[in-house]
């Protein structure tokens, strides 16, 4: 069972040695790696504890996006190297010191899918249902005034299409 | 409660469209149409919303439970139902007679 929870943000800059030093100080099983983009940059979090699970610790760092390079944490956690990747590939990511291969994305899908102001293709082809305005149709015919509002799909930005 | 398959109660469903607006992965799809009903009493007859379709594609949710939780009508409930098994896409898609509580159709 976790008893003892601790998130702690660090730069960039002391994330290798931070992330080592709490392996050093008991946090030797690693539990995830990943990302959230936000509007300063992309937030990179990764999750240790201790190996009885007694004590966890979430450590997040923000990288701004003209950067978006951060020392590899590979060589300390084996297992990172493939979140980092997973990481690489869906935020752009860089992780110095990790093999940056594409890990399941072919190279060709171009941008990193998880990054908000990337437009995903699926999106423009498939029609969103929630543009449906079924509440103004009677008997199959259109009554009422259908634009009383614009929908949009919450999370999708104005004029998506157009950027 | 295994959160497994997602119920809908058509009976309280208004056709509000809230979560199929809200549905991350847009696996919601639903039509309904307008009809006006005289209530005994009522000097005027109001309109309802009356629905026609109400589908869930399994193929594309993932199980967030945003319907369940954004339904202001309590009309999408979370249900104990297995996982779905088919060989073909078109099946994953249920409609408002398959999306009934485990509940409902024992009793
Ligand atoms: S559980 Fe999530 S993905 Fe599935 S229908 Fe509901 S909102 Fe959509
Ligand atoms: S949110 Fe509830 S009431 Fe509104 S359309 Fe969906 S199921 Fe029906």
């Amino acid at each position: 069972m976790m008893n003892v929870s601790v998130t702690e943000t660090v730069s960039p800059e002391k994330w290798r040695e931070r992330v080592l030093q709490a392996h050093d100080h008991g946090f030797v099983f690693f539990d995830f790696l990943t990302a959230i983009d936000r509007d300063s940059g992309v937030e990179v979090v990764v999750r240790l504890a201790f190996n009885d699970l007694s004590e966890s610790i979430s450590l997040s760092t923000s990288i701004n996006h003209a950067s978006l390079r951060l020392d590899s944490i590979a060589d300390i956690f084996p297992g990172a190297g493939w979140h980092e990747r997973e990481v690489g590939e869906m935020f752009g990511m860089n992780f110095v010191g990790n093999d940056m291969q594409q890990l399941l994305r072919h190279e060709a899908l171009g941008l990193p899918p998880m990054r908000k102001n990337v437009v995903l293709s699926a999106r423009v082809v498939a029609e969103w249902p929630g543009a449906a305005e079924p509440e103004i149709k009677q008997d199959g015919r259109k009554v009422g005034n259908p634009s009383r509002r614009r929908q949009r799909p919450p999370g999708v930005p104005e004029n998506w299409l157009q950027s | 409660m295994i959160h497994s398959f997602i119920a809908l109660l058509p009976d309280k469903c208004t056709s509000c469209m809230l979560c199929v607006r809200e549905c991350p992965a847009w696996c919601i799809h639903l039509d309904s149409h307008t009809e006006e009903v005289t209530e005994p009493g009522a000097r005027r007859p109001k309109k309802i919303n009356v629905l026609d379709s109400f589908d869930i594609d399994y193929s594309l949710c993932m199980y967030c439970g945003i319907c369940v939780d954004v339904c202001p009508f309590d009309a999408l409930e979370w249900d104990q139902h297995r996982a779905l098994i088919s060989d073909s896409r078109v099946d994953l898609t249920l409609g408002i007679t398959q999306l009934t509580s485990e509940k409902d159709s024992a009793n």
